[in-house]
C-alpha cells in the first residue's frame, strides 16, 4: 500500500494534526487575544475530522493504523467531548483567574493534539503505535490538568496526574516488553496467533502488566487513588475533558487490545475484568456517599460507571462490546451535561463555587438549572424513564447473556446504592432551605445550548434513538471480531 | 569470558546505582546515581550489539534528562530532611513486597517455564550484512514512518507545554530589538557640524 | 554468550526497584520522577535483549521510542514540578492539606 493511500486512511488525524499546527502559528502570531477565534476554528477542525471519520475502511501503514468502524464511533465521542470542552473553557478562564486574563491560545491547540493522540490510540494496530498515541494523550493532558498555573490546585493536580500516568505507563510498557518478547511482535494479529497456541507464563505476566497498566488509564479500582485530586484540582472545563474523551478514548483501546490482541486468552484477562469491574462499581458507589463537593462527587460516579462499562467487556462478546459502545455515547452525553451544570455554580463575581450544600434550595431561584441538574443526576443514577437506564440494561443483559450472573447482580445491587447519592443532590437542590448563596445569572448561549441539548438526548426523547445507536454500536462492535 | 566478566560488572553496578537513587538521602547525589546507572545500561546494550540505543542512551538520558534533572534539583531551593519523612516507616513493608514481586518476576520471565520465544512471527528479522544503525535508519523513515511523526507531535506537545507552564512574561527588561536596530541609519543618529574654534559644543 | 535470562533479571530487578522508589518516597516527587526513569530503564533493557535473541529489529525502535517519549514525559514533569514549587514553596505531594485523598 502506498503512503499517500495510508495517509487518505488517516485523514481525520491528518486534518487535526495540520490544523494544531497552523493554529499554534496563528496564536504566535496574534498572541493571547485570538483565543476565542482559535477555539471555534478548532471546533470547526473537530467537526470536519469527524466527517473525514466517513471514508473508506481498511488497515494503513501495514496494520499499525485500523480505520473500521469501531475506531470511528469511539472518535465521534471522542471529538464531540473535546469540542465541549474547548467550547466551555474560555468563559470559565476569564471568570476565575481573579486576574481576568482569559484563556491563554494554548488551551485548543492542546486538546487537538491529545485528541490526535487519542485517535491514534483507538486506531492502534500495534503496540508501538498505541504507546505513542498514548503518550501524545497524556502528555497533552498533565499540561491540560496543571493550566491554571497560579492556582495551587490545578499544579496539584497537574503532578498527581503525571505521576499516576507515568506509573501506569510504565507498567502498561514493562508488560508489553513482555508480550512483545514472548510472542514475537508487536502487531495485534501476530499477537493473537500466538496467545492462541496456548499461553505461556511470560506472555501471562505480560498480560497481567498490561491490563494493570490499562485499568490504570481508565483509573479502574484498584488504580483510583488521585482520581478524585485531580478532577477536584483540575480547571472545571478540563475535569470535562479528563471525564469524557480520554476515559472513552482509554476503554476502547482496552476493548481492542483485549478482543483482538488477546482474544484467545479471553479466559485469562476475564477474571482480572471482572474484578476491576466489580472493585469500581463497589468503590465509587460507597465512597461517593460521604462527598460535600460536586466535583469529587462526580470524580468517583466517572469511577463507578467505568465499573459498569468493564462489566460489557468481561462478557467479551459482540453484544458485550455493543453494549459498552452504547454506555460510552450515553455516559459522555450525561457526563458533559452535569459538568456544564457544575460550571453554573458561580458567586456573584464569577468565582466557582464546588460545595454540594450551595445547591440547598437552588430550584427556587433557578429552576431552569434546577430541572437540568435533576435530569443527569437521575439518569446517572439509571433510574428507568431516563436514558441512562437503557446503556446498563444493555450491559447486564449481555453479562447475564454469557453466564456471570453473579457480577450482573452485584452490578444491580451497587448501582441501588449509587442511586443513593444521586437523588441526595436532588433532595438538596429541590426540597432544602436556600442558604445565602446566590449563583449568578447564567447569560452564556453555548453553555445554555449545550446544556439544553445533552439534558434534551438523557431524557425519555433519547430513546427514539435506540434504533440509530443500537446499529451503530453493533456495526461497530463487529469490525472488531 | 570476558563477556560475561563485562555483563556481570555492568549488571551490578547498574541495580547497585538504581538503590542508590532511590535511597540517596541528597536527591543530587540520585541524579548522579541515576547518570552511573545510565551508562552501565548502554554498557549492556553495548554487549548486546545495539549500538545506537546505547549511544541513545549516553546522548538523550545522560546528555538531556538527567542534566535537566540536575538542574532542576539545583534550582528549587527545598528541605529535603523533611521529605525523607516516611521513608524508614514504608521500608520494611516496601522491601517485603518488593522481594515478593521481583521473585514472582523473575520465576515468570524465568526461561524454563516462560515458554520458548516465538521466531515465527518477527516482523522485521535483524539484516546480517548492515550496520545497526543503517538497518534502524532504513526502518524508521519507512515502515514506523507514522509512529515517527506521532513521536515529533509527542516532543511538539512537550515543548509547548513546558513554555505554556513555566514561561512568565517578566517585566523591566530591555530585550534586544533587532528590526528596530536594523532600521536605525547613520543620519538619525550623529550630526556633522561645522564647529567654530573656541565655542563650546552645543550637545 | 550470556543467556537472555540474565538480561530479563536485570531489567525484572530494575523494574522492582523503580515501583519501590516510587512507594518509598511517596513525597519526593523529583526521585519519584527519578523511579519513573528507572522503570523506562527496565524497559527498554527487556526490549533489546528481546530484539536481539530474536533476532528482530522492532524491539530496538520501540526502545527508541521510549526513549523519545521519556525525554518529552521528564520535560513535563520537571514543568510541572516548577509551577507547583512556586506555588507552594515545597515538592511535597502526600501533605495533602490542599485536598483529601
Amino acid at each position: 500500500m502506498s503512503y499517500a493511500e495510508s495517509l487518505s486512511l488517516t485523514l481525520s488525524e491528518v486534518i487535526l494534526a495540520a490544523g494544531a499546527l497552523v493554529l499554534l502559528l496563528v496564536a504566535g502570531w496574534a498572541g493571547d487575544k485570538a483565543t476565542r477565534l482559535i477555539s471555534w476554528i478548532a471546533v470547526v477542525l473537530l467537526a470536519v475530522a469527524g466527517l473525514a471519520l466517513l471514508g473508506p475502511a481498511g488497515a494503513a501503514f501495514g496494520g499499525q493504523y485500523q480505520a473500521d468502524s469501531f475506531a470511528a464511533f469511539a472518535k465521534v465521542l471522542i471529538y464531540f467531548a473535546a469540542g465541549a470542552s474547548i467550547l466551555i473553557a474560555p468563559r470559565f478562564f476569564q471568570l476565575a483567574d481573579g486576574s481576568h486574563m482569559g484563556l491563554r491560545a494554548e488551551y485548543p491547540i492542546l486538546i487537538l493534539l491529545a485528541c490526535v493522540g487519542m485517535g491514534m490510540m483507538v486506531s492502534a494496530g500495534d503496540l508501538l503505535s498505541l504507546y505513542v498515541g498514548l503518550e501524545l494523550n497524556s502528555l497533552a493532558a498533565y499540561v491540560l490538568a496543571s493550566f491554571m498555573r497560579s492556582d495551587q490546585r490545578s499544579a496539584e493536580a497537574g503532578l498527581k496526574y503525571f505521576v499516576l500516568g507515568a506509573l501506569a505507563s510504565g507498567i502498561l510498557l514493562y508488560g508489553i516488553s513482555l508480550v512483545y518478547g514472548f510472542t514475537g511482535t508487536t502487531a495485534f494479529d501476530g499477537i493473537a496467533k500466538a496467545y492462541g497456541d496456548g499461553v505461556s507464563m511470560g506472555e501471562l505476566f505480560g498480560l497481567v502488566f498490561v491490563f494493570a497498566g490499562l485499568a490504570f488509564k481508565v483509573s479502574a479500582v484498584p488504580f483510583h487513588m488521585w482520581t478524585p485530586d485531580v478532577y477536584e484540582g483540575a480547571p472545571t472545563p478540563v475535569t470535562t475533558f479528563f471525564a469524557s474523551a480520554p476515559k472513552v478514548a482509554a476503554l476502547c483501546m482496552a476493548i481492542r487490545v483485549a478482543v483482538v490482541a488477546m482474544g484467545p486468552a479471553a479466559h485469562q484477562w476475564q477474571q482480572i475484568v471482572i474484578f476491576a469491574a466489580l472493585a469500581s462499581t463497589i468503590l465509587g458507589g460507597v465512597a461517593a456517599i460521604n462527598q460535600t463537593n460536586i466535583k469529587r462527587l462526580l470524580a468517583y460516579s466517572s469511577i463507578n460507571n467505568v465499573g459498569f462499562a468493564l462489566i460489557g467487556l468481561a462478557a467479551g462478546t459482540q453484544q458485550g462490546i455493543a453494549a459498552v459502545l452504547t454506555y460510552l455515547a450515553v455516559y459522555v452525553v450525561m457526563t458533559i451535561g452535569s459538568f456544564v451544570c457544575v460550571l453554573q455554580m458561580r458567586d456573584a463575581e464569577g468565582r466557582p463555587i464546588e460545595a454540594i450544600s450551595a445547591l440547598a434550595g437552588l430550584s427556587r431561584s433557578r429552576p431552569g438549572l434546577s430541572a437540568a441538574f435533576a435530569i443527569f443526576m437521575f439518569s446517572l443514577a439509571g433510574i428507568p424513564p431516563l436514558f441512562g437506564f437503557w446503556p446498563k440494561f444493555l450491559v447486564f443483559d449481555a453479562a447475564v447473556a454469557v453466564g456471570l450472573l453473579p457480577l450482573a447482580a452485584v452490578g444491580i445491587a451497587t448501582s441501588v446504592i449509587g442511586a443513593f447519592y444521586y437523588i441526595k443532590i436532588v433532595k438538596i437542590i429541590y426540597f432544602d432551605e436556600p442558604g445565602e448563596e446566590v449563583f449568578a445569572a447564567n447569560n452564556n448561549v453555548v453553555e445554555t445550548g449545550l446544556m439544553l441539548l445533552t439534558a434534551l438526548a438523557v431524557s425519555p426523547i433519547g430513546y427514539l434513538a435506540i434504533p440509530v445507536l443500537g446499529q451503530l454500536s453493533d456495526r461497530a462492535a463487529g469490525s472488531l471480531f | 569470558m570476558i563477556q560475561a566478566f563485562a555483563f556481570y560488572l555492568f549488571a551490578t553496578m547498574l541495580i547497585a546505582s538504581a538503590v542508590l537513587v532511590i535511597s540517596a538521602r541528597n536527591p543530587v547525589h540520585s541524579v548522579l546515581w541515576l547518570i552511573l546507572g545510565f551508562f552501565n545500561a548502554a554498557g549492556l546494550m553495548l554487549l548486546l550489539g545495539a549500538e545506537f540505543i546505547a549511544m541513545l542512551l549516553v546522548i538523550v538520558y545522560v546528555g538531556a534528562v538527567a542534566v535537566l534533572f540536575l538542574f532542576v534539583v539545583m534550582m528549587l531551593d527545598i528541605d529535603f530532611a523533611e521529605l525523607r519523612a516516611g521513608f524508614v516507616r514504608y521500608l520494611p513493608f516496601g522491601l517485603l513486597l518488593a522481594m515478593v514481586l521481583a521473585v514472582e518476576m523473575i520465576f515468570a520471565v524465568g526461561a524454563w517455564k516462560a515458554g520458548s520465544l516465538e521466531m515465527a512471527q518477527r516482523l522485521v528479522p535483524i539484516p546480517s550484512d548492515v550496520p545497526n544503525i543503517e538497518a534502524i535508519g532504513d526502518l524508521l523513515y519507512t515502515r514506523y514512518l507514522y509512529v515517527f511523526e506521532g513521536a515529533g507531535l509527542v516532543l511538539l506537545v512537550a515543548l509547548i507545554g513546558a513554555i505554556v507552564l513555566t514561561h512568565r512574561a517578566r517585566g523591566g527588561i530591555r530585550p534586544q530589538n533587532i528590526s528596530e536596530q536594523v532600521k536605525r541609519r547613520p543620519q538619525d543618529a550623529t550630526r556633522n557640524i561645522d564647529q567654530p574654534v573656541g565655542q563650546g559644543v552645543e550637545l | 554468550m550470556i543467556g537472555l535470562m540474565h538480561y530479563l533479571v536485570v531489567g525484572a530487578i530494575l523494574f522492582v526497584l523503580g515501583v519501590l522508589g516510587i512507594f518509598l518516597n511517596r513525597k519526593n516527587v523529583i526521585i519519584i520522577l527519578m523511579s519513573v526513569e528507572l522503570i523506562l530503564l527496565a524497559v527498554n533493557i527487556n526490549l533489546v535483549a528481546f530484539s536481539v535473541y530474536l533476532g528482530d529489529l522492532v524491539g530496538q525502535i520501540f526502545a527508541m521510542f521510549v526513549l523519545t517519549v521519556a525525554a518529552g514525559e521528564a520535560a513535563i514533569g520537571l514543568a510541572i514540578l516548577v509551577i507547583y514549587f512556586r506555588g507552594r514553596g515545597t515538592i511535597a505531594v502526600d501533605d495533602i492539606n490542599r485536598m483529601k485523598g
